[in-house]
């Protein structure tokens, strides 16, 4: 088992996905509108020869959406099959995390994300919330088709 | 030298491959030569030509039987393109099993099995080529169903007297068969379309129909076979044989990666450029920038060109079906027709690869199951010959691939006695054929009640639903007891590259495969008015439902005095769906939007124009049966 995590900011906020489950960081120019899509989804892109949905983050997470940048990325995640963009305001950091630094999630982390949070990790004066993929994807998954 | 033989000899096995490729499809097509008054020359010419090279090749590699066996069938080519002899049936049975003995003794070799002996078969042909029994009077040409292509451009004139499409359609129907119909755009930038007609159409009718929009012109004697249309791509054959490189899929896709990371890079090359033009004199910038837009161009091309070669005629599932048809009949003592019709629309190689199998099982299972003897039929008012039609149809959004015979259809009682002692659970009362093909499905299930060598081969009905499922498609079956059975194949485009009109709305662009346009239109905005919260435009006399396609997409646009509508649908089912302006008319890459988060039914997929932004291929047809749906739910709470 490799601890390797792609580390991003959404909001202000450290997240961590194992770096397994990320096929790769891509810059984003423009994502393409899909109408009756789920709120939280912005729409379409292409990501090495494959049309992949676009997860706001943000929305996803409930905070304001605020428009692309050149900080802006877009994290192409594999899970189950499904290939997935995940857009976050930053990315630029890859850390390995030992199990033993990965707390469960303690009650001072509310608010919607909390659903897809595996734990937390603090990295000297930083908090890092580790996200669970299968089930970011998985419950968008089944919002999508309610 | 050893090295130097094994690669020698993989190159002459697919060169061989190549050969009896042509090799089978133009016997098909000779046999449908039999009883003309005059032969294809060009086919006979093909097919001479076809044994002749492989025959030197064979030599070559040494293969002696094979070099017999084509020398043998070259000679019977020979003999038939003097003149010598004259073309029958059994001449013609005579040729396929030399060619299929051919094939064996190629087959062989490959396997590295001892070489075949195809004495049999040379002396049988031999004989079917100097005997006199081969020779026959030239036939009374049979009425033979003479094949047209009818061009129908519809006009305001016409439609005033009642002339549209449908009528059209209608009135082919009549006189023929239509095996094809595709919409097209004359230069002048109207639709108009082409009907390949199968019926005899009298010169009365053809001057006739001639005032009412209708030209009639017949399609040339070597396009007459119901193969014909689908196999065309692969009629190169002959001259370029030797070309040929055969391509492992897995590299294609590995390229295709390359190309994708090199498209990235040249993103980030045009951002670095940008960021330098200020650092840069004006001339400096200017020739940067030149060489990136070109390695941009390129690039595009590039990508198509590698896209392209994985794709192959829709049509091509079917390329060996005339054979095994052929075969399977001969064995179970039943006559067949098989009727091909696919379109040339291209589909990704491993669609085509992987709908091979479970074609060919529900072409077998209609042989063994469905057609019914001779006898029996006769017995029934039926033609002797019974019919398997087989068709592929790829449009913007899926491939559709029916498998229909005229034999007995599905016997439900039997399946349902069937099912019962296989375990499986069966309720009272008539099975529809939903349930039908649930029951066949199941895995363990047969209703061949002797295990015949047609079916029963370890690839049943639960293999082919399972392989449509992984592939994302359905099947359904249309039974017709007496009358035959129809299975009905639809696949999910993964990629294609189709037809397509680009339009604009707003500020977003998006394409509308072109096969489900009938008609581009153009209205003032003042001529459209409000009836009941819809939208509607008089048109060819009609009222037109509209849909504004910026409120499907989510999207402003400001009022403009003319706007341009893609017309969908016929009849009381037309719909028009507005745009600002339509951009261009191109062949569009088609890449599935497959994850549940964007599967929509507005949207059927999405492709780019070469910049790396995708643009969405819109379902106009189920954007047009949408907005009639709501139409009539407004009517009726009216």
């Amino acid at each position: 088992m490799n601890d390797n995590y792609i580390l991003f900011t959404v909001a202000g906020t450290s997240y961590a996905l194992p770096s397994q489950a990320v096929a790769h960081v891509e810059m984003v120019e423009q994502v393409t509108r899909v109408p009756d899509a789920p709120p939280y989804v912005d729409g379409v892109v292409f990501s090495r020869g494959q049309v992949v949905p676009a997860i706001n983050l943000r929305a996803r997470f409930g905070f304001e959406r605020v428009p692309l940048d050149v900080a802006s990325r877009l994290l192409v995640v594999s899970s189950q099959g499904r290939s997935v963009g995940l857009l976050v305001d930053a990315c630029r950091e890859f850390l390995p995390l030992p199990p033993a630094a990965i707390h469960p999630p303690g009650d001072a982390l509310a608010g919607v994300s909390a659903q897809y949070i595996d734990g937390v990790a603090s990295v000297g004066e930083r908090l890092i919330v580790v996200l669970g993929l299968e089930r970011l994807l998985g419950t968008t998954a089944h919002a999508a088709g309610a | 030298m050893t090295d130097f033989l094994d690669t020698f000899i993989n190159d002459y096995f697919a060169e061989a491959e190549e050969h009896l490729s042509v090799i089978r499809r133009d016997l098909l097509a000779l046999e449908k030569n039999v009883g003309q008054p005059s032969l294809d020359a060009a086919l006979i010419e093909e097919l001479f030509r076809s044994f002749h090279s492989l025959k030197g090749v064979a030599g070559m590699v040494d293969h002696r039987e094979t070099e017999a066996m084509a020398h043998e069938l070259e000679q019977a080519l020979r003999a038939i393109r003097v003149g010598d002899s004259i073309l029958t049936l059994t001449g013609v049975d005579a040729l396929m099993k030399g060619a299929s003995v051919l094939e064996d003794t190629i087959a062989a070799r490959r396997g590295e099995q001892p070489p075949r002996d195809p004495a049999g078969a040379i002396a049988e042909l031999h004989a079917a080529f100097t005997g006199n029994d081969n020779v026959a009077p030239p036939a009374a040409a049979p009425a033979s169903a003479a094949n047209w292509l009818c061009t129908f451009t519809p006009s305001p004139e016409l439609v005033g007297r009642g002339i549209n499409v449908d009528k059209v359609r209608a009135r082919l129907r009549g006189a023929g068969e239509i095996v094809r119909a595709t919409p097209v755009v004359t230069p002048d930038g109207a639709i108009a379309f082409h009907f390949e007609l199968q019926g005899g159409i009298t010169a009365e009718q053809v001057q006739a129909w001639a005032s009412d929009g209708l030209v009639l012109a017949p399609i040339k004697a070597r396009e007459d076979q119901t193969a014909g249309p689908a196999l065309e791509p692969e009629r190169s054959g002959i001259l370029s044989s030797g070309h040929f490189a055969r391509v492992d899929l897995a590299r294609l896709d590995e390229l295709m990666r390359m190309i994708g990371n090199l498209v990235i890079l040249r993103s980030r090359l045009t951002d670095s450029v940008k960021r330098s033009e200020v650092h840069l004199p004006p001339a400096e910038y200017r020739a940067i920038h030149e060489n990136a837009d070109a390695i941009e161009r390129e690039l595009r091309e590039l990508r198509d060109g590698v896209m392209r070669v994985r794709l192959v005629p829709v049509g091509d599932i079917f390329r060996r079906m005339p054979f095994v048809v052929r075969d399977l009949a001969r064995e179970a003592g039943k006559s067949v027709h098989v009727v091909l019709s696919g379109q040339d629309t291209k589909i990704d190689k491993f669609l085509v690869e992987r709908m091979m199998d479970p074609v060919l099982h529900l072409v077998r299972n209609s042989i063994s199951h469905g057609v019914e003897s001779t006898a029996d039929r006769r017995a029934a008012g039926k033609p002797e010959m019974a019919t398997v039609r087989l068709s592929a149809v790829a449009s913007g959004e899926t491939v559709v691939i029916d498998i229909a015979d005229d034999g007995r259809g599905i016997d439900a009682g039997r399946v349902a006695t069937r099912a019962r002692q296989a375990g499986l659970p069966v309720t009272d009362g008539p099975l529809d054929d939903a349930t039908i093909l649930e029951l066949v499905s199941a895995p363990g299930f047969s209703t061949s009640d002797t295990t015949d060598r047609v079916s029963g081969r370890g690839f049943g009905m639960n293999v082919v639903r399972q392989t449509l499922h992984e592939l994302g498609g359905t099947i359904r079956l249309h039974n017709d007891p007496g009358q035959g059975a129809r299975f009905t194949i639809e696949l999910p485009l993964t990629l294609a590259i189709t037809a397509a009109m680009i339009a604009r709305v707003g500020t977003e662009m998006f394409a509308v495969p072109q096969a489900a346009v009938r008609e581009v239109a153009e209205f003032e905005s003042e001529d459209i008015r409000s009836l009941q919260g819809a939208e509607i435009v008089e048109h060819r006399g009609a009222a037109l439902p509209l849909v504004r396609l910026s409120s499907v997409l989510g999207v402003d646009t400001p009022p403009a005095p003319r706007l341009h509508a893609f017309v969908v649908g016929t009849g009381s089912a037309a719909v028009g769906l507005l745009v600002d302006r339509i951009v261009a008319h191109r062949e569009i890459v088609v890449r599935a939007t497959a994850d549940p988060l964007i599967r929509v039914d507005a949207v059927s997929g999405a492709t780019d124009l070469g910049d790396g932004k995708a643009i969405l291929i819109l379902n106009a047809t189920a954007i047009a049966r949408a907005a009639r749906e709501r139409a009539e739910t407004a009517r009726t709470i009216a």
